[in-house]
């Protein structure tokens, strides 16, 4: 029985799966069912140090830089509409292949063209974040969304992160003004 | 507090107090030319609408419970008062939508909010306008819903380009009897509703013969031509010429776009009239010109000249035009009558001649088989007195013929 986490809240993946090494960090969203632009959804993960930052760009993973830090963190392929059952995007991460100088693998949603397309996350239904052991399909933790999104365009969904030698999740929720470039930036990205 | 699309707030932060539960909801929108027709959707936890007593709207103003109830209607305008605390749980959610029925699209709109009352005042709005939709022809927006005990409200500012039939569809796809009844219904009774209230009865029941016949989406422009001659003066005095008035007036609002009825009235002499409308019908034939007996009427009865005078009127009108001809009898003057009506069969009119409490209507009788006409352009039926039929035996008598006109004028070229 996966936990399902609020705002803030936090599991210890460790602890749950013991051995764990292979998560799928699932996204979804409900595709738009009114007519108007689609809902384009993207993921991305920001491995980061302690100080919240990346150590370069390139360990910012999205659907233009899918494999980050030798296979730590790979980019699963970048679903435009939302359309289909399960997860819409999602991001692997082997946990024993994340670099000891980073700490926290941060995933976030940002919504393609929002400005353009007057879009907000308040519109979209049904988002969630999951945590899955790969090895078994497992669910460990969810997150819902939907409540905790509102007008934002950019949105930290969650992260792992290490404490000891144990993996945590919190399911963050925070929204970002902005988008996709800020948000990097703010990770130490130049964009 | 202003509101914006896609923001999602608890009704506690909405109202700025702890207990509030009853609000007033004020739709609007301004800059659509025809009527916009609004409706609360009350949806169970699938976000379905499974029991169809919980669309609340201008035919179905209060909800089972009495939970949400529409308490104001004006053109572009509809306030709801909701009290989601006595919701059944089954109602998980009240959509609040608003849908066009003519050629314009959400993107015509010029300003719109979804604006919350408490106490009278107003505490929170949502604001849109055209610039956000493109040709979507109906809108959800904005939503009270139940979460974790709570009720919180998102704006949703959202749509579908095939309009109330899709919103239908999307709240239950199989609903087909949700669908509200058919456009011109909703306006006519709303138009009614939003400056002569005591109307909306007749306008149900003229709403009823219009669909049957066929008329729904006819536009028309109507005339009413009453007979003011010396014989009818207790007809005026017992007030049923007014009852006449009243009766008609949901006809021409329904067919005509200014929703106004032309009214002559004629003795040996004619008299154009302002037209009758939703405004001032209430009193019209006390009222209008200083009154009846201000006319200048009573006097002998001249047909051909109030004939004469509507051909005219209309001389540039491309609509077909629905002449109500109300006369006590005593015609004399057949053979001019005869002939402008033959030579009227060319034009776009229909004369629909009522004889009430007459006798001796002459040549009236027999228009219907008058020869030498491109088509029948003349109804005539009697009654002993206007109030001696019920209002849908009226408006059945009234429409008849009419239809049968407009189809045979279309062959013709005679309308478009």
């Amino acid at each position: 029985m996966a936990i399902s986490l609020s705002k803030g809240g936090n599991v210890n993946l460790s602890k749950e799966v013991p051995g764990l090494n292979k998560v799928v960090v699932g996204l979804g969203w409900d595709a738009r069912a009114t007519d108007g632009a689609a809902f384009d959804l993207d993921a991305s993960g920001f491995l980061v140090k302690l100080d919240g930052k990346v150590r370069s760009d390139s360990d910012f993973c999205f659907y233009n830089n899918k494999i980050v830090a030798d296979g730590a963190v790979q980019h699963a392929g970048d679903n435009l509409t939302g359309a289909g059952d399960g997860d819409d995007e999602c991001l692997k991460v082997e946990l024993s292949k994340i670099p000891a100088d980073l700490d926290k693998v941060v995933f976030a949603v940002t919504i393609h063209d929002a400005a353009e397309r007057k879009q907000n996350f308040g519109q979209v239904n049904r988002a969630y974040i999951r945590i899955i052991n790969e090895e078994g399909g497992q669910e460990i933790a969810r997150y819902d969304l939907s409540e905790d999104a509102s007008i934002e365009t950019a949105m930290i969904f969650g992260e792992i992160y290490r404490v000891g030698t144990d993996w945590k999740f919190k399911a963050v929720g925070q929204g970002f003004a902005g988008g996709l470039g800020p948000l990097a930036s703010s990770f130490g990205v130049s964009v | 507090m202003e509101i914006r699309r896609g923001q999602r707030v608890s009704i506690t932060e909405l109202c700025q107090c702890a207990n509030t539960q009853v609000l007033h909801v004020v739709l609007s929108i301004s800059g659509i030319q025809d009527t916009v027709d609004f409706a609360c959707f009350g949806l169970n936890n699938q976000q379905k609408l499974s029991d169809d007593r919980y669309m609340t709207f201008y035919n179905q103003p209060n909800s089972p419970c009495g939970a949400v109830k529409l308490i104001a209607s004006a053109l572009g305008s509809s306030t709801f008062l909701c009290d989601v605390a006595v919701l059944p749980q089954t109602i998980d959610r009240l959509v609040f939508t608003a849908a066009l029925n003519s050629t314009e699209t959400m993107h015509d709109i010029h300003n719109g909010y979804v604006c919350f009352l408490s106490a009278n005042q107003e505490v929170a709005r949502f604001s849109f306008s055209g610039s956000d939709f493109h040709d979507e022809k109906a809108l959800m927006l904005g939503e009270l819903y139940r979460k974790d005990n709570t009720w919180r409200f998102n704006a949703i500012g959202q749509g579908f380009t095939g309009g109330l039939a899709a919103l239908v569809m999307h709240f239950g796809g199989d609903v087909i009897d949700a669908l509200p009844p058919p456009v011109s219904r909703i306006s006519l009774e709303k138009k009614v509703a939003a400056l002569a209230p005591k109307l909306v009865d007749l306008a149900k029941k003229a709403t009823i013969s219009l669909e049957k016949h066929r008329l729904s989406a006819t536009l028309a422009q109507v005339g009413l031509v009453l007979d003011a001659s010396g014989s009818m003066y207790a007809q005026y005095d017992k007030g049923k010429v007014q009852q006449v008035i009243e009766r008609l007036l949901p006809l021409a609002v329904h067919f005509d776009n200014d929703g106004a009825l032309d009214v002559w009235a004629f003795s040996n002499k004619v008299l154009a009239l302002p037209p009758a409308t939703l405004r001032n019908y209430a009193d019209y034939i006390a009222s209008a010109e200083y009154g009846w007996r201000q006319w200048g009427m009573m006097g002998i009865n001249n047909e051909p000249a109030v004939i004469e005078q509507v051909v005219k009127h209309y001389q540039n009108t491309t609509l077909p035009i629905l002449i109500i001809f109300i006369s006590d009898g005593g015609v004399s003057q057949n053979t001019v009558i005869k002939k402008l009506l033959v030579e009227a069969a060319k034009l776009p009119i229909f004369w629909q001649f009522v004889g009430i409490g007459g006798r001796n209507y002459g040549i009236l009788e027999k228009l219907d088989t008058l020869p030498g006409r491109v088509v029948d352009n003349c109804g005539f039926f009697a009654l002993d007195d206007i109030n001696s039929i019920s209002e849908q035996d009226l408006y059945e008598r009234l429409l008849s013929e009419f239809p049968l006109w407009l189809e045979a004028a279309k062959l013709k070229g005679i309308i478009q």
